[in-house]
Parts: C-alpha cells; sequence; structure tokens
C-alpha cells in the first residue's frame, strides 16, 4: 500500500504528504456537511480487502492520471453518516445511504483532483458508484499503488482508499 | 419572495443546499429540485425561477451544458455552481457559458449567505 511512484514523482509529493491531503479534505467534508468530527490513523498497518455488513463508494479519476477514490464503512456508520446529513433518522441501508455516501465519495474525489490537476480540465470524475453487502472483497485495496487512510469516528473505523496511476 | 431551482444528482446534497438555504436565514420562497440539466430545463419550462444553483458533474446533461442550454433559451437568470470541480479552467468554463459565481462543496450556511446575499 504506496503511493504510485510515477504519480509521487509527477506532482512532487510524499505518501505522506498525498494521505494528509484526503485526511484534511475528509475532516473538512465530515465537519461541515456531516456534522461529526473524525480522527485519522493513518497509516494503516494491515492489509483489509475484506468487508462484512459494509458499504463502498467510490468515483473514479480519468485523465492525466487514473484511478479509484474509494470510501469502505461499515453499514451502522453509514446509516449514522446519512441520517446526519439529511437531518432524519435513516435506518436501513438503501438509496438515501448510497447517494450520501456516493456523495461523500464525490467530494473527496474532487478535493484529490485539485491536487493532480491545475486546471480541472484533464482529469475527470465519474458519477459516484455504491456497493453494498454482508460479505465481500475489494482486491485493489492490498494492491501497490493504493494509498490508504484510516479513519474513527462515533467508535467505528471506516477506510478511504486511493489507488493512482500516471498515464 | 425569490423561487430556488437546485439542480444536483445527488438526492442528499439537493437536501442539505436547501436546508442551508434556510440557515443561511435567505429569503427563499419555493425550492425546485432537479437531478440533472434535462430535468433542470424540464422545472425551467414550467416555473418561474430566479435563482439556480447548478452541479456540475452530472448524467445526461452536466451543468455546463445545462448553462449553455438556459442562455441559449434567452433565459437571463442568475446561475451558481455549487461543486467539487474547483479548478480555475473549469470554473473560466461555467462563467464564460454564462454562469454568475461559483460555491465549492463542502460549504456552510454562511458561505452560501455571502455568495448569495445580493442575489437574492
Amino acid at each position: 500500500m504506496t503511493l504510485n511512484m510515477a504519480v509521487a514523482d509527477s506532482i512532487h509529493l510524499t505518501e505522506a504528504e498525498m494521505a494528509k491531503y484526503v485526511i484534511d479534505a475528509a475532516k473538512e467534508i465530515f465537519s461541515t456537511m456531516v456534522m461529526i468530527n473524525i480522527e485519522d490513523c493513518f497509516p494503516l498497518t494491515e492489509s483489509v480487502t475484506k468487508f462484512h455488513c459494509s458499504i463502498t463508494s467510490m468515483v473514479g479519476l480519468v485523465g492525466t492520471y487514473t484511478g479509484i477514490l474509494s470510501i469502505h464503512c461499515p453499514q451502522s456508520l453509514a446509516m449514522k453518516i446519512t441520517s446526519n446529513m439529511l437531518g432524519m433518522d435513516v435506518d436501513e441501508v438503501g438509496e438515501d445511504v448510497n447517494d450520501a455516501l456516493g456523495e461523500i465519495a464525490n467530494m473527496l474525489g474532487g478535493h484529490v483532483k485539485m491536487v493532480l490537476s491545475k486546471g480541472g480540465l484533464d482529469i475527470n470524475i465519474s458519477i459516484p458508484t455504491v456497493i453494498a453487502g454482508e460479505d465481500y472483497t475489494i482486491n485493489s485495496m492490498s494492491e501497490s499503488d493504493c494509498v490508504v487512510v484510516p479513519f474513527i469516528t462515533e467508535g467505528e473505523r471506516f477506510l478511504v482508499g486511493l489507488k493512482l496511476k500516471k498515464e | 419572495m425569490p423561487n430556488v431551482l437546485i439542480v444536483d444528482d445527488s438526492s442528499t446534497m439537493r437536501k442539505i443546499i436547501s436546508r442551508s438555504l434556510r440557515q443561511a436565514g435567505l429569503a427563499v420562497d419555493e425550492i425546485f429540485e432537479a437531478g440533472d440539466g434535462v430535468e433542470g430545463l424540464n422545472v425551467l419550462g414550467s416555473k418561474s425561477v430566479d435563482l439556480i444553483l447548478s452541479d456540475i458533474n452530472m448524467p445526461n446533461m452536466d451543468g455546463l451544458e445545462f448553462i449553455k442550454q438556459v442562455r441559449a433559451n434567452g433565459n437571463s437568470v442568475p446561475i451558481v455552481m455549487i461543486t467539487t470541480e474547483g479548478g480555475e479552467d473549469i470554473i473560466k468554463e461555467a462563467i464564460s457559458s454564462g454562469a454568475s459565481d461559483s460555491i465549492k462543496k463542502p460549504f456552510t450556511p454562511d458561505q452560501l449567505n455571502q455568495k448569495l446575499g445580493g442575489m437574492l
């Protein structure tokens, strides 16, 4: 789990510095849009590929750099996040949770794009994709070229993964 | 009081923007919602709107094309982009297409008030 060497050379950032951008962006998004404070515990010490009762939202980045920004969150925490964003109780994983977690991925992806792109026209962000399930595996999280930042809030942990390559 | 149209493919974000407008104390009458540029044009065809708040990255018709279509229809209503797409070139393109201003996500009600206070 590390930042791709060609990407690091091109943007003149280390893995820790890129992780700091993700951490600062996530903290700003959660404090202003979710009204929850989050704490990072970077770096992740173990490889995580299997998720149980979780939800994963992701956006793709395509252009001078390509990759995926993903958020992996326990369903219980995802419902709390959605409840806060909507200002109403949400007690099931459905359209609202998918949309809320997708929008957080979209906002985080936008911040990452700002780091990678000077003007914004050389990289496109995809519409968010969201999956949820009892047990599933995300293989890209174990591969190289992926920076993973763990966060803690409300007594639960969620992960943000950033897999990047330079085209 | 003015009517506002929010164009964003995220229903969560539409609700947050709508709630933030009220929290910011901005004088707003009706708030209409659309999930993309096509839906936004349909709303404009049947409703009187005094301000449009639009995302850029949306399916079917994105925000940049939506602005162009609104202006091509002869509508001069102020359009403010609310987007994660804060790159300088994208904002320049949005402004040259007819957008009045932009607000970056995430935002606070105070930031909405500062940007929109003079338009409502």
